[in-house]
């Protein structure tokens, strides 16, 4: 059974219109991302299931018990706040026992209770600190210690790493999600990082104007996007604009770049020829090679182009191609590669199984 | 070489600083520090048959302290104080923390609404009381127009209470602005963190809110009780034969009508050191409210010269 359940759930501000009617089943003990760019209804979402905004319609389910109408305090989640939200006026001690006070636990089980959450997020020797004398990392650490000192059913983050430099963010995505899987809590985490989505969670749901525009593992979203919209937002690519083809089979021909025809892997169903589509290609599925080498062998497609920058960027060289009808590719290639001159005219190839058709 | 004054102090740092700083530091050494210094010179010298004379004494000190008459004004006026600030306190508190959370729209507008008294004369305010609770005032014009009094009422003005009433009404500006500062400050998320683990609203406020407020609370209450002790005006007008019991009127009798410029700097002096106590004690209740370091807000940072 799903310990979380969003039902028709709906969030107007006015005449805004937040969240527009989500349903979502979230699995005990699983990891699930809520992805979305700022606006996306994201965090109106998890500030629904915390209880700190009503919804206007729909039903939330935690654990089989509708907890739409209750206040915050009554509901079995906790929360880690983005800019953490820790009490200035009292030690890190006293803000990770607060939740435990509050629920009137014996003063006896606080105690060791509070010492094991601060060990499990290595901050034993902090204690009596007060927040604001702890770095940005460790009042992370504070603020996650102090939500599941109470042993949630689940936990709700809210962009909990945004204020990180990036290498504390990286290490503590790996600390979050070993936490995670060790205390066996449902994580519901929110996020714009496409990156972070992918490296943690075990679903991730990718938000747009109020709806989920594409629920599933990280795997799926980046390899089987549904849409224009997932493709361009997980990870990088290429769309190239197409029109399905006369041809039942695999073949779809670029309307702008001259209607040459290209093959895809899977076959557009129950699209009629002449439909606009988008044809999706990860740039590291593209292979640059220079225009006289000889042809590879049947399934590829072909295109030919000319180099107008190259980018370094560490473990890959960035190579930005023109195609012929204008449109911009990028490929990744190694940097131990045999290099091209900018200028110089080449052949971008993939094989027609790494190409993903997705509607506008 | 004409190396000139001024192409000297644009070039040493050294001298710009003192430059810069020589406006404030003289304000504060002529109009602050030297009267007072000159008060407390003048608390030292004899009165002798009624004229002034420059021989060092302490008698006035042991004539205030000698006499149950300066103590027992203080404590009276104390009393006064202790009594505005309360009233004040409750008045100002429900209404900044309203101002603070409940109100979405018109904030700014309702903030000034609450302020906008500070902008009338002080004795414009003090007369207002006059004028409502006088014998032919407002307030009995009410009543008798309603038929609960028949004759109009004399203990309304002339009265202790008249003169809690008026600083009251003058002061709760002061203790309210300190106060909507810090709850103004408070981020939303801490009230949203308390409800998340478990605290109603009720223990949000007694756990969260209220120790975050203090400052502002203590620097409220430092400012209405300190200006309505030091008043004299309010009592002035209002306070009838009480107000000669208040200890600005006394030291205004003192240096007015008794001519005993001495004494009555002794007086201020003593009155002076009770304020600077207040203070020191109150940036110390403030420092202890916040955990493992300085208070956010202070009174010091409020305090205006006493």
């Amino acid at each position: 059974m799903a310990i979380v359940e969003l039902h028709g759930l709906t969030k107007r501000f006015g005449a805004f219109t937040a969240l527009d009617g989500i349903s979502l089943a979230v699995e005990r003990g699983e990891f699930l991302t809520v992805l979305g760019a700022s606006g996306s209804g994201k965090t109106t979402t998890l500030r629904l299931i915390a209880g700190f905004d009503l919804a206007t319609e729909g039903r939330i389910l935690i654990d089989g018990a509708d907890v739409a109408a209750l206040p915050p305090f009554k509901r079995p989640v906790n929360t880690v706040f983005q800019q953490y939200a820790l009490f200035p006026h009292m030690s890190v001690r006293d803000n990770v026992g607060y939740g435990l006070r509050m629920q009137r636990v014996p003063h006896r089980e606080i105690g060791p209770r509070v010492a094991e959450a601060l060990d499990m997020v290595q901050l034993g020797p902090f204690a009596e600190r007060a927040p604001r004398q702890l770095s940005g990392g460790q009042q992370q650490r504070v603020a996650l210690a102090r939500a599941i000192v109470n042993r949630p059913r689940v936990l709700l983050l809210d962009e909990p790493l945004g204020a990180l430099d990036l290498k504390l963010r990286r290490a503590m995505q790996l600390e979050l999600k070993e936490l995670q899987s060790k205390l066996g809590i449902t994580f519901i985490y929110v996020t714009h990082d496409q990156e972070e989505a992918l490296t943690m969670s075990d679903r991730v749901a990718l938000m747009r104007g109020g709806r989920i525009e594409q629920l599933g593992p990280p795997r799926e979203l980046y390899d089987r996007p549904r849409s224009r919209y997932v493709a361009d937002f997980i990870g990088e690519t290429n769309l190239l604009s197409v029109e399905a083809g006369r041809d039942p089979g695999v073949v779809v021909a670029n309307r702008a770049a001259g209607g040459f025809p290209l093959r895809v892997g899977v076959r557009p169903e129950g699209v009629p020829a002449g439909v606009p589509l988008w044809l999706s290609v990860r740039p590291e599925s593209l292979e640059v090679v220079s225009a006289s080498a000889p042809e590879n062998g049947a399934g590829e497609n072909r295109l030919p182009a000319i180099v107008r920058d190259i980018v370094y960027a560490g473990s890959v060289v960035k190579l930005h191609l023109v195609l012929t009808d204008g449109t911009i590719l990028v490929a990744h290639r190694a940097p131990s590669d045999p290099p091209f001159e900018i200028g110089a005219g080449v052949e971008v190839r993939w094989p027609s199984s790494q190409g993903v058709l997705v509607a506008d | 070489m004409r190396a000139t004054l001024i192409d000297r102090v644009r070039t040493n740092r050294r001298v710009k600083t003192i430059v810069a700083s020589a406006i404030p530091v003289t304000w504060v050494v002529v109009l602050l520090l030297l009267p007072y210094a000159l008060l407390l010179i003048q608390s030292f010298w004899r009165l002798r048959n009624g004229t002034l004379t420059h021989e060092p004494t302490t008698e006035n000190y042991r004539r205030l302290f000698g006499t149950s008459l300066y103590p027992a004004t203080i404590l009276y006026s104390a009393g006064v104080a202790l009594r505005v600030t309360i009233i004040s306190l409750v008045l100002a508190f429900p209404v900044a923390y309203v101002l603070a959370f409940k109100v979405r729209k018109h904030k700014t507008l309702l903030y000034m609404a609450v302020i906008i008294p500070l902008w009338v004369s002080y004795v414009v305010r003090a007369y207002a009381w006059k004028i409502i609770l006088g014998q032919q005032g407002i307030l009995n014009g009410l009543l008798m127009s309603m038929g609960i009094i028949r004759a109009p009422l004399t203990v309304l003005l002339y009265s202790t209470a008249a003169v809690v009433l008026a600083l009251t009404h003058i002061y709760t500006p002061f203790t309210l602005m300190p106060i909507y500062a810090v709850l103004d400050a408070i981020p939303p998320a801490l009230k949203e963190a308390s409800q998340d683990l478990y605290a109603n609203r009720w223990r949000t406020f007694i756990h969260v809110i209220l120790p975050l407020s203090l400052p502002g609370v203590v620097a409220g209450c430092t400012f209405a009780f300190v200006l309505s002790m030091g008043d004299f005006l309010a009592p002035q007008l209002l306070g009838g034969n009480d107000s000669a019991l208040m200890v600005s009127n006394l030291v205004w009798s003192l240096f007015g009508v008794a001519y005993n410029w001495p004494l009555g700097a002794a007086v201020s002096v003593v009155m002076l050191a009770l304020t600077l106590a207040l203070l020191w004690v109150a940036g110390k209740v403030e420092a202890r409210g916040t955990y493992g370091g300085e208070a956010r807000t202070s009174v010091t940072d409020y305090a205006a010269p006493v």
